[in-house]
C-alpha cells in the first residue's frame, strides 16, 4: 500500500489554513458560531436571517415547508423539525448562495473552485446573474462555512452578496479593451468594492445598494442609468487652459433603479476626479443610511430618497456629509497601481487570415466577437442557455483561457461570459474548441439571447415560470432563424428580450425592447400564469428609458406575441426607425390590438394546456372545481371592475405617449380607485363613486384587515393608493409614468387579492 | 492502526458519493420527458425519502439533464460525457432508510439499491412507455467530496469494496466479478467505471 499523503479527516478549515485572507476567515468564523448559535436557539429568527443574507446565504422555493402539487399544498416534512434559518423558513430547506463577482472578472483557478463546489455541494451548475455574479442553487446552510473558505482562498467572498448591503459592483464587460472608453473602469470597481465591503457606513441601509460603472455613455453595458450609484467614465482638461493634459473622473448618477416601479438615475455630479470617487460614494451612503426608510421596505432603496428630497436637497446633504468625513488613506491609495486588474495578452496580436474555417464559424463570427481597442485583439462571447453552465465547462473554460488569454473571463450582465484578449489568428481554433465544449453557440447579445431571472423554478416571489419561458423562447427564435421565419429578419436580430418572474424586475424587463413579466389571472375558476408585455424599454445609453406595460398575455402565448410584434416590426417599420421609435409610432393601442385575441381565456376543459406554465406540467391553481356558483358570480364581478381598471390604466397610457401627464396621472388614479371599488363591492355592493368613500371603505376592509396585503410586500401596493389619493395631480412625465406603474401594480395586486378572497371563500364553503 | 487500516476507516466516514447507471439505449427518450414524472413522484411521494423538487437543464450542453431533487440525495437522468443515465448523487443520510449505515461496504451497497430502485421506476414509468432502459453492469461511482484523497490508494480500496457491492447486488460479469477501472484526469473526483 502506498503511503498516505492527505489526512481525510482534516476540515476544510485546517486544510485551507493560511491560504484565507484573514479579514474573510474571520467573517466566515463569525458565520459559523453564529449557526451554532442559531441551532441551540440562542439567535432571534429575524436577526440570523439579515446575517446569513449578507453573506449571500439566500432562500429558494420551498423552504417554507410547503409545495403545491397543482391540487393541494402538501407539507415537506424536512428532517430538522422546528428548526428554522429565518421567519418561515426550515432549516433543512435547499437554498440559494450568491457569490460576488466583482465586475464579473474571473481568474482560471476561481473557476475550477467554483467548478468544484457546483459539483460538490449544488446540482453541477454554475448560473451567471444579471449582476454578473454566480449563483448555487439547493444548497444546505450547514456546508455554506465551508464553500466560503473555498471561496476565500481563491479570492471570492459572498460577503454582502444579499440583505441590505453594497451588492455587487458591476462594470462593462468590456472595460479595458472598448473601443469607445476614455478608460479602463475596472480598477476603480475593484477600489470601490474593497472600500465599501463591511465599511461601517454601508451597513444601516434600510435596502439594498446597486453601484455600477460604465465607460461610456452611449453603450448599455455599464446600465449606470437604473442603479442606485452610476459612475460613468470621462476625461476632461486639466489647468484653466494653461496646460494640455487631461484628467481621469467620472459622470455620477444617484437614485436609479428597477424594480416594481423603476427610477432614471439623477445626476449627482458632472464630474468627480478619480480621487474624489470613493469619498463621494462614502457620502452618499451615509446620506442613505442616515435618511433613507427603514420600516417601509417597500420605499426603501435609494431613488425613493432622492425622489423624496430632490436631487437639489440630495446632493446638499452629501455635500455636508463630504465636508465632515475623516480622511481615508484608501481612498487615494489605489490609485498608485491601477493595473491591479489588468488581465494583459499572452498571445502575439495577428490578425485573422483567410484559411478553412470550422463549420458555423462565419455566423459565430459576426454574432459573438467583437474588435478590440487593442488592434489584432478581440473580445468573444460565450452565449450561455438561460446563463447556465456546467462544472465540466466552467473547469473546460479555465483551461481554454488559460491557453489563450492567460485564463480571464468577465460575466456580463446578459448572462454570459467574455474573453478578452483573444488574438484574432486564433478564433478558428477557439471556436472548435468552444464548440467542442458546448459553448460555441452563435447569437450572443441578440434576440435568441434572452435573459432571464430564476422565477418560480427557484425563486419565493416567482409568479410565473421566467426560465421556462426564455428556454422556449430561445428554441423557437433558433427554430425560426433556421427555416427563416420572421423572426430571421436582419430587422429584429438585435433586439432584446428579457423576463422577470414578476414585477421587481430581477430580469429587468423594464430595459428591453421587448419585456416580459411574470402575473396570473383568474379564470373559469382556476388561475392562468401570464406575463406583461412590456414595450419601449432602451437597452442602450446605460439603459436610457423604461418601458410600460401594454398588456397581460397568457404565458403559453407569449411566444405568438413575441411573433406578432416582431412581425409586424419587420413589415411596417420606415427605414432607419428603431424598434422603441417604430413603438411610440404605431402606438401602444395598436399593439394591443394586435394581441387582443391572444388575452381572450378558453376554458378549463376546451384548453388545459394554458392553465399550466411553461416547464411545469403542474396545474398552475390551486382552486377547486367545486366552487359554488355564488361565489363564482361574486368573483366574476370583481373580475369585471378589474378589467375595467385595466382598460382606465392602459387609457393613461395613451395619455402618456401623446405627453399629456397630468391626464395620464389622472387614468392612473381612476385606474387605482376602479379596482379598489371592485374589491369593495365583494363586501358592499353599494359602495358610491366618490374618491373619498372608496379610499376610506377600501383603508377599513382591505388595508386594516391586511386583506389586500401582498405576502411579501406587505402593504406596499396599498399605500400607492392612498399616495395618489392625497396627491393626486402632477404634470410631470417623470411622475406620471410612475404612477401607471404603480396603477398597474395596485391591479396586479387587486387580482391577487381577488384570489385569496375566493379561496377562502371556496373553504368557507367546504 | 496501520495505513490500510486508517484509509479504510476514513472512507466510512464518506458520506458523498455519485453513482451512475448508464442507459441502455439513450436515444429512445427526451431528458425533457422525465420532467412530469418526477414531478408526478414528489407527488405521490413513491420514494420513501422527502423530495423536494425538479429541476430542468436539458438546455445545457452534456449537463446534469433533468433532476429530482430529495434532502438527502439528488436524482437526475444525467446527460454529461455525452452518456445519458441516471445519476444518484448521495448528499445526506438522514432518512430512515439509511439509518445505521457505518461503513462503506455498507454505504456502496446502499447507492447500489437506491440507484437501481430508481432506474427499475423509470423502466417500469407508464409515461415513458418502456423506452428507457439501464444497463446494471455499465455503472460509474464518484467520491464526491474533495476533502478525501483521490490517491491510487483511495482508489484500490475503494474498487475492492465496490466490487463486493456489485457481487451482493447481483453484478457479475458472466461467474465472474465485474472488472472496476479508474477513470478521469488525476484532478477530476477520484471515478470508477465498471467493464
Amino acid at each position: 500500500m502506498s503511503q498516505l499523503t492527505v489526512d481525510s479527516t482534516a476540515t476544510w478549515k485546517q486544510r485551507l489554513e493560511g491560504r484565507v485572507p484573514p479579514h474573510l476567515d474571520e467573517e466566515i468564523d463569525i458565520f459559523e458560531t453564529q449557526i451554532a448559535q442559531k441551532r441551540q436557539g440562542k439567535i432571534d429568527d429575524k436577526v440570523f436571517a439579515e446575517t446569513r443574507l449578507r453573506r449571500g446565504v439566500y432562500g429558494q422555493r420551498y423552504d417554507n415547508g410547503q409545495r403545491h402539487d397543482g391540487t393541494a399544498s402538501r407539507a415537506l416534512e424536512y428532517p430538522c423539525g422546528d428548526l428554522t434559518k429565518g421567519p418561515n423558513t426550515v432549516w433543512d430547506a435547499p437554498g440559494m448562495l450568491r457569490i460576488k463577482i466583482p465586475f464579473g472578472a474571473m481568474n482560471g483557478e476561481q473557476m475550477e473552485v467554483l467548478a468544484d463546489l457546483a459539483e460538490e455541494y449544488s446540482d453541477g451548475i454554475a448560473h451567471v446573474t444579471t449582476r454578473q455574479d454566480i449563483q448555487l442553487h439547493f444548497i444546505h446552510i450547514d456546508d455554506t462555512p465551508d464553500i466560503m473558505r473555498r471561496l476565500a482562498a481563491a479570492g471570492i467572498t459572498t460577503q454582502e452578496a444579499c440583505g441590505n448591503s453594497v451588492r455587487n459592483v458591476t462594470a462593462c464587460p468590456m472595460a479595458g479593451v472598448c473601443r469607445d472608453e476614455p478608460f479602463d473602469v475596472s480598477p476603480y470597481a475593484h477600489a470601490l468594492t474593497w472600500f465599501l465591503l463591511g465599511h461601517k457606513d454601508a451597513q444601516d441601509f434600510g435596502r439594498k445598494f446597486k453601484i455600477a460603472f460604465s465607460g461610456c455613455a452611449q453603450h448599455a453595458c455599464g446600465l449606470a442609468n437604473m442603479h442606485d450609484l452610476g459612475a460613468v467614465a470621462q476625461v476632461r482638461p486639466t489647468g484653466n487652459g494653461t496646460s494640455s493634459g487631461t484628467e481621469r473622473g467620472f459622470k455620477v448618477y444617484v437614485g436609479g433603479g428597477l424594480g416594481a416601479v423603476p427610477h432614471q438615475a439623477k445626476v449627482l455630479r458632472e464630474f468627480v476626479r478619480e480621487d474624489e470617487l470613493l469619498p463621494l460614494a462614502q457620502a452618499v451612503c451615509r446620506v442613505f443610511g442616515r435618511l433613507g426608510e427603514k420600516r417601509n421596505r417597500a420605499r426603501a432603496r435609494v431613488k425613493f430618497l432622492v425622489a423624496k428630497l430632490g436631487i437639489e436637497e440630495f446632493t446638499r446633504l452629501v455635500d455636508e456629509e463630504l465636508a465632515i468625513l475623516p480622511p481615508d488613506d484608501r481612498w487615494s491609495a489605489y490609485l498608485g497601481d491601477l493595473s491591479v486588474t489588468d488581465e494583459a495578452p499572452t498571445r502575439p496580436a495577428a490578425t485573422l487570415e483567410a484559411g478553412e474555417r470550422p463549420d458555423g464559424f462565419a455566423e459565430w463570427l459576426g454574432s459573438n466577437v467583437q474588435r478590440q481597442r487593442q488592434p489584432g485583439y478581440v473580445a468573444v462571447a460565450i452565449n450561455l442557455p438561460l446563463g447556465d453552465l456546467t462544472s465540466t465547462q466552467l473547469r473546460a473554460l479555465a483551461d481554454t483561457t488559460r491557453r489563450y488569454n492567460g485564463g480571464h473571463v468577465r460575466n456580463t450582465v446578459e448572462q454570459n461570459i467574455l474573453l478578452r484578449n483573444i488574438s484574432e489568428a486564433d478564433l478558428p481554433a477557439l471556436y472548435a474548441e468552444l464548440r467542442e465544449q458546448g459553448m460555441g453557440e452563435p447569437g450572443a447579445s441578440s434576440l435568441v439571447d434572452v435573459t432571464a431571472c430564476p422565477g418560480t423554478d427557484t425563486c419565493k416571489l416567482g409568479i410565473s415560470a421566467s426560465r421556462g419561458l426564455a428556454g422556449e423562447l430561445r428554441k423557437r427564435i433558433a427554430t425560426s432563424i433556421k427555416t427563416t421565419g420572421v423572426l430571421a429578419d436582419e430587422a429584429v436580430k438585435d433586439l432584446r428580450i428579457k423576463v422577470s418572474g414578476c414585477f421587481n424586475s430581477c430580469g429587468q424587463h423594464h430595459v428591453a425592447d421587448i419585456g416580459f413579466y411574470g402575473v396570473s389571472r383568474k379564470s373559469d375558476g382556476r388561475t392562468i400564469p401570464h406575463f406583461q408585455v412590456i414595450l419601449g424599454g432602451q437597452w442602450t445609453e446605460n439603459a436610457g428609458s423604461y418601458g410600460l406595460a401594454v398588456v397581460a398575455v397568457p404565458a403559453k402565448r407569449i411566444p405568438e406575441a413575441v411573433e406578432r410584434i416582431a412581425g409586424l416590426y419587420v413589415t411596417e417599420r420606415e427605414k432607419g426607425e428603431s424598434f422603441q421609435s417604430f413603438i411610440a409610432r404605431v402606438g401602444k393601442a395598436r399593439i394591443r390590438q394586435l394581441l387582443d385575441d391572444l388575452t381572450k381565456l378558453p376554458t378549463y376543459l376546451e384548453d388545459r394546456t394554458l392553465y399550466s406554465d411553461w416547464g411545469d406540467p403542474r396545474e398552475y391553481t390551486i382552486g377547486d372545481l367545486g366552487v359554488g356558483e355564488c361565489a363564482g358570480e361574486v368573483v366574476t364581478a370583481v373580475e369585471f371592475g378589474l378589467s375595467a381598471a385595466e382598460r382606465e390604466v392602459f387609457q393613461g397610457l395613451l395619455e402618456l405617449d401623446r405627453g399629456a401627464a397630468e391626464a395620464a396621472a389622472a387614468k392612473a388614479y381612476a385606474a387605482m380607485l376602479q379596482a379598489a371599488r371592485a374589491l369593495i363591492t365583494t363586501e358592499n355592493i353599494d359602495i358610491g363613486t366618490a374618491p373619498k368613500e372608496i379610499v376610506g371603505e377600501f383603508r377599513t376592509r382591505f388595508y386594516d384587515t391586511e386583506l389586500f396585503f401582498d405576502p411579501y410586500a406587505g402593504a406596499k401596493f396599498a399605500n400607492y393608493l392612498f399616495r395618489i389619493h392625497g396627491d393626486a395631480e402632477t404634470d410631470s412625465g417623470e411622475e406620471a409614468h410612475r404612477r401607471i406603474e404603480e396603477a398597474q401594480l395596485f391591479i396586479e395586486a387587486a387580482h391577487a387579492c381577488n384570489q385569496r378572497i375566493s379561496e377562502l371563500q371556496a373553504a368557507r364553503v367546504a | 492502526m496501520d495505513m490500510e487500516s486508517a484509509l479504510v476507516s476514513d472512507l466510512d466516514t464518506l458520506v458523498k458519493f455519485d453513482l451512475k447507471v448508464l442507459a441502455a439505449d439513450p436515444a429512445e427518450v427526451e431528458a425533457e420527458e422525465f420532467i412530469p414524472v418526477f414531478h408526478r413522484w414528489i407527488t405521490e411521494r413513491v420514494l420513501p425519502e422527502l423530495l423536494i423538487d425538479v429541476a430542468d437543464y436539458s438546455h445545457v450542453h452534456e449537463g446534469p439533464g433533468v433532476l429530482l431533487v430529495g434532502h438527502d440525495a439528488i436524482y437526475a437522468y444525467d446527460l454529461s460525457r455525452g452518456e445519458p443515465g441516471l445519476l444518484y448523487s448521495r448528499r445526506h443520510e438522514s432518512g430512515a432508510e439509511l439509518e445505521g449505515i457505518g461503513s462503506l461496504d455498507d454505504r456502496l451497497r446502499s447507492l447500489l439499491e437506491c440507484a437501481f430502485r430508481v432506474c427499475d421506476l423509470i423502466e417500469a414509468e407508464p409515461n415513458l412507455g418502456g423506452r428507457v432502459a439501464f444497463d446494471r453492469h455499465r455503472l460509474e461511482l464518484r467520491v464526491n467530496d474533495r476533502l478525501f484523497p483521490s490517491d491510487k490508494a483511495t482508489a484500490v480500496t475503494l474498487a475492492g469494496a465496490f466490487q463486493r457491492a456489485l457481487a451482493e447486488a447481483g453484478v457479475h460479469d458472466g461467474d465472474a466479478p465485474v472488472q472496476v477501472k479508474r477513470i478521469g484526469e488525476s484532478r477530476e473526483r477520484l471515478t470508477l467505471r465498471t467493464g
